[in-house]
C-alpha cells in the first residue's frame, strides 16, 4: 500500500504539531499526549460492545482520519443560525482555526463573563481550564471518541460565568467548518450562584459541511448556579457526528439541558449529567426529528452521587422516511445518594412503517430510599386525530405537521428560557436538513 | 317538507353505507334546507353516528349506494377537509385529544384554511373572546391543549366554540348532549341557538328528547335500523319520549 505523504493520518506527531501551533502550555500538551496514548490503546468500538450493538460504525476508517488544517477558517456565523432571534449576549464562532469571540454585549461585559479560545485560555486563564478540561466531565478514559477529542480537539471555546453573575440573554457558541474531521470542544463553567443560558450550535459553514464532527461539551455548574443549556445539531445530511456531553452539577444547582437533533446522516450522542453534591436538580431534554435515512443514537446517563438530587429526563423523537433511532438511558444511583428522585422517559412517534426506534432503559440503583421511574412509548399517527383535524378544514399535510409540532411541546415546555425555547421550536418545526435533502438541494 | 330543498340544501338520496362489509345505512332519504334545524333521533345502533361520519367523510365508512349533495356539489367525491372548507362542520361525539396543540392556534389555522386571506392576530383574538363569552368559557381555555384533560362538558363546549368561530353553512351535532349535565346542556344549547341563522342548515343527532327542549327542531326524523322510519314536527320527539323506540320498531316490523 502506497503511503500518501499529504495525508499522513493521525499520529502522536499530530498532537505535538497542534500543541506547537497553538503555543499551548506544557501541562496541556502532556494532557493531550496522555489522551493520545489512551486513544491508541483503546480498541475501536465493535458491534459486540453494548454501547455499539445497534449502531453501525463500518463507515468509519480510523486510520484514514486526518488532522484539520488551521486554514479551515470560516467567515462569519452561518446564516442558518438564528442569531437575531436569540439576541445573544456573547457570540463565539468556533472552527478548526480556533474560537473567535464576535460580539459581547455590555450586559455580558459588566457581568465579567469570560469567553475565549480554549488554547488561549489555557495560557492566559489556566485556573479556569486546568481543573476542568478533560478531567471529571468528558475524560479520555471514557472511550475511543472521547480520547480522540481530548488528544486532538481543535477549535475549543471556554465560557465562564463568574460567581453570582446573572445573564439574561443566552451565550451562543457556533461550531462550524467543512474540515474532514472537526473536533470542537466547549468547556463551560458557572461559578456559585451564577445564572446563564448557553446555546451550542453545530452548523454547516457556507462552504459546506464537515465529513465527521467529533465534539465534546463539558459543563460545570457550581453550587446554587442555574444553567439553561441547549445543543442543536443541524448539519447537512452528508455529515456524521459524535457528541460527548457531560455536566457536573453541584450543591443545590440546577441544569436544564436540551439536545435538539435534526441534521446529519449519523449522530451518536452521549448525554450525561452527574449530580455530585446534595440537592442538585437536573432536567435533561431531548428532541429529534429525522427523515430520509438519518440515524441517531442517544445514550444518556443520570448519575446520582449525592443525596436529595432530582433528575428528570424526557427524550422525544419523530421519525419519517426510513429514519432510525436508538435510545439507551441509564439511571445510576450511588449507595450514598439517598432521597433521590430520578425519572426517565423516551417517546417516539413513527410517521411511517419504514422507520424504527429502539428504546433501552437501564437502572442501577444501589440506594434504598429512592424514587425512580422510567418509561418508553413508541406510537404511530392516530388516524382518528387526522380525521378530527381534517374535519376542520386542515389538509392532511397540515394536520400531520400540527400533530408533530404538538408532540414536541412536551419537551419545549421544559425549556425555562423563552427565547431559547422559541428558537428550538423553530429548528424542530421549520425546514429540516432532511426536508432540504428530499427537495434535492 | 314545506320549504322545498333549494340548491343550497343538504340532500341525501338513497344512501347505503357499510362498515367492514356490513350494511348499516339501508337507503336514507333526507333533506335539510338552510335556515332549518332538523333532529335525527334513533336508538343505539340505528346508524346515527354512521350517517354523521359518512357525511363528514370518515374513511372507515363505505358508501355502497346513493348520493349526498350540498350546495349543489357531490360531497362523496370530496375529502374530509374539502367538505369542511365547503362549509360543513361536525361536532364530534368523542373529540380527539391532541397534545401540544393549543385551542387558539388550531382554530386560527382552521379558520385560515377556509378564508381567502389570513385573519390578523388581533381580529382573531377578538373573535375568540366574543365566542368564548357566548359559551361562558374561561379565556384561559384558548391556551390549553386541544381537549387534553378536558371534562366531558368542556369537550362539548369546545366543539361548539369551534362551530361558532368557523361559522359553517351545514352543522351536524353528533350526540352533543351525551355526557352533559343540565347546566352544560343549557349553555351548549344556548350557543347553538345563537348561531341559528338563515344561512345554516343544522342536523342535530340525539338519542334523547331532552336536548330538543332547548334546541327546538323544525323537523324530526326517526332512524331505525338504517332507515328513516318516520318524519314529523317537533311533537314527534315528545311522542317518542312517551312511547319509546320499541313501539315504533314494532310498528315498522308489523
Amino acid at each position: 500500500m502506497a503511503i500518501d505523504a499529504r495525508a499522513p493520518g493521525l499520529t502522536r506527531r499530530s498532537v505535538d504539531d497542534l500543541a506547537d501551533a497553538q503555543r499551548e502550555p506544557d501541562w496541556l500538551r502532556a494532557r493531550r499526549q496522555a489522551a493520545w496514548d489512551l486513544y491508541e490503546a483503546t480498541p475501536n468500538p465493535r458491534r459486540t460492545d453494548e454501547e455499539w450493538r445497534r449502531t453501525d460504525l463500518r463507515w468509519l476508517q480510523w486510520e484514514s482520519l486526518t488532522p484539520s488544517t488551521p486554514q479551515d477558517v470560516v467567515g462569519g456565523v452561518p446564516a442558518a443560525v438564528p442569531t437575531a432571534a436569540l439576541s445573544p449576549s456573547i457570540t463565539v464562532l468556533v472552527s478548526a482555526a480556533g474560537a473567535r469571540v464576535i460580539d459581547v454585549s455590555p450586559e455580558a461585559q459588566s457581568a465579567g463573563v469570560v469567553a475565549l479560545d480554549l488554547a488561549e485560555a489555557a495560557r492566559s486563564r489556566p485556573e479556569l481550564v486546568r481543573d476542568h478540561l478533560s478531567t471529571t466531565a468528558v475524560s479520555p478514559e471514557q472511550g475511543k471518541f472521547q480520547a480522540l477529542n481530548a488528544a486532538l480537539w481543535q477549535g475549543g471555546a471556554l465560557v465562564h460565568v463568574p460567581r453570582g453573575a446573572v445573564l439574561a440573554q443566552p451565550i451562543l457558541v457556533v461550531a462550524c467548518g467543512d474540515a474532514a474531521l472537526q473536533q470542537p470542544h466547549l468547556l463551560a463553567s458557572l461559578g456559585e450562584g451564577a445564572q446563564a443560558s448557553i446555546v451550542e450550535w453545530w452548523a454547516d459553514s457556507e462552504a459546506g459541511s464537515p465529513a465527521l464532527v467529533n465534539g465534546a461539551t463539558e459543563l460545570f455548574v457550581a453550587s446554587g448556579a442555574q444553567l439553561t443549556y441547549a445543543h442543536v445539531q443541524a448539519l447537512a445530511l452528508d455529515a456524521r457526528s459524535v457528541l460527548s456531553q457531560r455536566a457536573v452539577v453541584g450543591r443545590d444547582a440546577t441544569l436544564a439541558s436540551t439536545n435538539v437533533t435534526v441534521g446529519g446522516r449519523f449522530h451518536k450522542a452521549r448525554v450525561e449529567a452527574s449530580l455530585v453534591e446534595p440537592g442538585a436538580n437536573v432536567v435533561l431534554n431531548g428532541a429529534f426529528r429525522l427523515g430520509r435515512r438519518q440515524f441517531v443514537d442517544h445514550h444518556t446517563t443520570q448519575e446520582h452521587l449525592a443525596t436529595d438530587g432530582t433528575s428528570d429526563l424526557l427524550f422525544a423523537g419523530v421519525l419519517d422516511g426510513r429514519a432510525r433511532s436508538v435510545y439507551a438511558g441509564t439511571i445510576v444511583v450511588d449507595p450514598e445518594a439517598q432521597r433521590t428522585n430520578a425519572y426517565q422517559n423516551n417517546r417516539n412517534l413513527l410517521l411511517n412503517s419504514g422507520t424504527r426506534a429502539d428504546s433501552i432503559p437501564r437502572l442501577e440503583i444501589m440506594a434504598d430510599d429512592v424514587r425512580c421511574t422510567h418509561g418508553a412509548t413508541t406510537s404511530t399517527l392516530e388516524p382518528s386525530h387526522l380525521y378530527y383535524l381534517r374535519s376542520r378544514g386542515l389538509s392532511e399535510a397540515q394536520a400531520r405537521e400540527l400533530i408533530v409540532e404538538g408532540y414536541f411541546e412536551a419537551v419545549l415546555d421544559r425549556v425555562p428560557h423563552e427565547g431559547v425555547r422559541d428558537v428550538l421550536r423553530e429548528v424542530l418545526t421549520g425546514q429540516t436538513p432532511a426536508d432540504r435533502d428530499a427537495a434535492g438541494n | 317538507m314545506h320549504n322545498g330543498s333549494g340548491a343550497d340544501a343538504l340532500v341525501i338520496d338513497g344512501l347505503h353505507v357499510s362498515v367492514d362489509g356490513m350494511p348499516i345505512l339501508k337507503g336514507i332519504d333526507l333533506q335539510v334546507p338552510k335556515g332549518e334545524v332538523h333532529a335525527l333521533m334513533g336508538p343505539n345502533g340505528s346508524g346515527k353516528s354512521t350517517l354523521a361520519n359518512t357525511l363528514m367523510g370518515h374513511p372507515a365508512f363505505e358508501v355502497t349506494g346513493g348520493s349526498v349533495t350540498f350546495k349543489g356539489q357531490d360531497m362523496l367525491e370530496l375529502e374530509t377537509d374539502e367538505r369542511a372548507r365547503l362549509g360543513m362542520f361536525m361536532a364530534f361525539q368523542y373529540p380527539s385529544e391532541i397534545t401540544g396543540v393549543r385551542v387558539s392556534n388550531f382554530l386560527r389555522m382552521a379558520l385560515n384554511a377556509q378564508r381567502e386571506d389570513e385573519i390578523s392576530a388581533m381580529e382573531f383574538r377578538r373573535l375568540m373572546m366574543e365566542k368564548m363569552r357566548l359559551l361562558r368559557m374561561d379565556p384561559k381555555f384558548a391556551g390549553r391543549y386541544l381537549n387534553e384533560g378536558f371534562s366531558g362538558g368542556e369537550k362539548k363546549r369546545n366543539e361548539i366554540l369551534q362551530m361558532a368561530v368557523l361559522q359553517p353553512e351545514l352543522a351536524i351535532l353528533d350526540e352533543t348532549d351525551s355526557g352533559l349535565d343540565i347546566d352544560a346542556l343549557r349553555i351548549v344549547a344556548d350557543g347553538v341557538n345563537t348561531l341559528r341563522s338563515a344561512d345554516m342548515a343544522t342536523l342535530v343527532i340525539t338519542h334523547y328528547q331532552r336536548l330538543l327542549n332547548y334546541i327546538v327542531p323544525d323537523v324530526v326524523h326517526v332512524l331505525i335500523d338504517g332507515r328513516i322510519a318516520r318524519t314529523g314536527g317537533k311533537e314527534l320527539a315528545l311522542e317518542l319520549d312517551e312511547s319509546g323506540y320499541e313501539a315504533m320498531t314494532a310498528a315498522q316490523e308489523a
